[in-house]
């Protein structure tokens, strides 16, 4: 009798330990947060005079009435919401084409091209920039919004995730719609596809939040200040070494830039559990 | 609606693999066939091949005279229902049962008629607005016999549908399934593994072994008139006994004596066998438990399995042969007790080394 009440006592250590850690990562992930909303409540030459002082009174909302009335942080986010919501869009149907036909129709050198496809996986974005850029220079697509979108919807990880997928979805569920009078793609869009949310939800985050942040390719292609995206447009904002001056001008445009991602967290936390700890892919 | 089915000199390869070799069979309208034999015999592939799910080699299938086997499954004018029910998940029942009416361009008020009445059939009413993952085994079953039901097929067929249920369960469903061709008089094809399920549905069973089919017949000429020793040993539990034998044929009937001076007379007619090796076969309730020394031989109980309303008695004899025979269902004989076995030569049978069977005269 006496094991397991030794058990629960270390059970509860534990527990507490976990706790203590949980409560240190929060911090350390928060801080940067409420520094920028600090940052963003303060006047600009306070914050050059001692930059401590965001943790002193007075605090004001100028910078945010600056940002509405002088910032392009408007348009990098609209812009920004058209290539990440397209790019996911437009990656969710073709990975879904695609894995469709992988898992479940038979052509010709299907194996083959589906091993392209896993190379894909493997050649890092900078190895193909120059040619990218060259072809997109060719075919006029840069400062576009299809300039921004194209490049990102060749995803071999999306047509992997949802061929595996589809594979594991059982092939007695095509043969019950095919004796009830389906057609192929009445089959794919009313008894499959729907089947494959939790991969399809997996897949739009990790794709729009990829998009989202994504700096390399938008710093290439979008030359042009209204067709800069957010990294791109934030980052051309920082005018000088340390940005010393108009700190809490830049942070409140930080703010108005990170409130449509913390609303698609907000939104779809559960998925983004589900997605990041991989239990949607079996 | 009803279908005579016509199966004409079908052949199915997977590669260089043989599953169907030139397979010919007439299924009546209103018959409830089952196809029945040991798994890789090539019965679902059979099934397949009639929905269209698989396609036939060589030779043709036809229903009511028109041959069908170059349709698409859903133009054959049949419903099937898998192993695995194969119910959409994300569909309620009704829209399960719904799906393939509404494929066709169904009105909405005949498609609800439909439902509904299936689901009087099937006392399924209350369970059509959920989805198949809040149903039991038995339930989703249902569901599939439903989503079939509903489309009012020329034939039925069924994918070895009881194999996940439970005992109990699976005993219940099996009546059901009797009543509702019983009360539908469709043309149903049952593909099984389960000799039992097989000897209680069908009209006529179609044995099948090694991609051939063995024996087609009713269920009591199976049992009692095996066409082959694979079929008298795989229908029937316990399965049939099976003794090496030579024959003396010098008599009317065939007489057989097995290796330790073991003679049985049989009733099957001498004339007909033929020269070399045979089998002696009995079933284990023609082998009746006797004292030692009244029967045709004796032996040592091995093992005793009492079954309520008959006790099976496994003997082995001097040759170290074991034979299941019956004694009643409050038998006194005990593990190591010598009894003796007396052998019924109207119900023995022989084979032939080609596995082919002679039986007693019919009555």
């Amino acid at each position: 009798m006496r094991a397991p009440a030794i058990s629960i006592k270390g059970r509860a250590f534990g527990d507490r330990v976990l706790l203590a850690l949980v409560i240190l990562l929060s911090i350390v992930m928060l801080a940067p947060v409420l520094w920028v909303i600090g940052l963003s409540l303060k006047e600009n030459a306070e914050l050059m005079a001692n930059p401590n002082s965001v943790f002193q009174a007075p605090y004001t909302l100028k910078n945010y009435i600056n940002t509405i009335g002088t910032s392009s942080v408007f348009i990098w986010v609209f812009n920004s919401i058209i290539v990440s919501g397209g790019l996911t869009l437009g990656t969710l149907i073709l990975s879904s084409l695609a894995g469709y036909g992988f898992a479940r129709l038979n052509f010709p050198g299907r194996n083959i091209l589906f091993v392209v496809v896993l190379f894909g996986l493997a050649v890092p974005e900078q190895a193909v920039l120059v040619a990218r850029h060259q072809i997109f220079s060719l075919l006029n697509f840069h400062n576009t919004y299809h300039g921004l979108i194209l490049p990102g919807l060749s995803a071999s990880f999306g047509v992997f995730l949802m061929t595996q997928y589809f594979k594991a979805i059982p092939k007695e569920l095509d043969e019950a719609a095919m004796l009830d009078n389906a057609s192929r793609f009445r089959i794919f869009w009313k008894v499959l596809l729907p089947l494959t949310v939790p991969a399809q939800a997996t897949l739009g985050i990790f794709t729009f939040l990829g998009a989202w942040n994504d700096y390399l390719w938008p710093l290439i292609s979008a030359t042009k200040k209204d067709m800069y995206t957010l990294t791109v447009g934030m980052a051309s904002t920082q005018t000088n070494f340390a940005q010393s001056e108009g700190i809490g001008f830049l942070m409140a445009q930080a703010v108005f830039a990170g409130a449509p991602i913390l609303i698609v967290y907000l939104f779809f936390q559960k998925y983004i559990v589900t997605a990041v700890s991989g239990a949607a892919v079996r | 609606m009803t279908a005579d089915i016509e199966i004409r000199n079908v052949s199915k390869h997977f590669g260089t693999m043989t599953v169907l070799d030139d397979l010919s069979l007439s299924i009546k309208a209103r018959e409830f066939i089952v196809f029945l034999g040991p798994s890789g015999c090539g019965k679902s592939t059979l099934l397949r091949m009639i929905a269209g799910l698989e396609t036939v080699d060589s030779g043709e299938i036809a229903i009511n005279n028109e041959r069908i086997d170059h349709l698409p499954p859903g133009k054959r004018g049949i419903a099937m229902v898998f192993q695995s029910y194969a119910l959409y998940p994300h569909m309620s029942v009704r829209d399960n049962m719904a799906f393939g009416l509404e494929n066709i361009g169904m009105s909405r008020e005949v498609i609800d008629a439909r439902i509904g009445e299936a689901a009087r059939i099937l006392e399924m009413a209350r369970l059509l607005e959920r989805k198949p993952g809040q149903l039991s085994g038995g339930q989703r079953q249902r569901v599939a016999i439903g989503r079939a039901i509903v489309k009012e097929p020329k034939a039925f067929l069924f994918d070895e549908p009881l194999s996940n249920l439970d005992a109990a369960l699976r005993t219940r469903t099996r009546i059901e399934l009797a009543q509702l061709h019983q009360r539908l008089q469709s043309t149903m094809i049952f593909v099984t593994h389960d000799q039992v399920e097989a000897m209680t549905l069908a009209d006529r069973i179609v044995v099948m072994n090694d991609r051939k089919i063995e024996q087609i017949g009713s269920p009591m000429e199976i049992y009692e008139r095996p066409a082959t020793k694979f079929v008298a040993g795989f229908v029937g539990a316990p399965a049939m006994n099976f003794v090496e034998a030579t024959l003396d044929r010098s008599g009317r009937n065939a007489t057989a004596s097995f290796a330790d001076g073991v003679s049985v007379q049989t009733e099957i007619a001498s004339s007909q066998l033929a020269d070399g090796k045979h089998t002696f076969g009995i079933r284990s309730e023609d082998v009746r438990v006797v004292a030692a020394g009244q029967g045709n031989a004796d032996g040592v109980v091995d093992v005793l399995e009492r079954l309520g309303e008959r006790t099976l008695v496994y003997a082995r004899l001097g040759d170290g042969q074991q034979i299941v025979g019956s004694d009643a269902g409050n038998s006194r004989v005990a593990v190591g007790h010598k009894v003796g076995l007396a052998f019924d030569g109207q119900k023995s049978h022989l084979f032939s080394e080609t596995g082919r069977a002679w039986h007693a005269r019919e009555a």
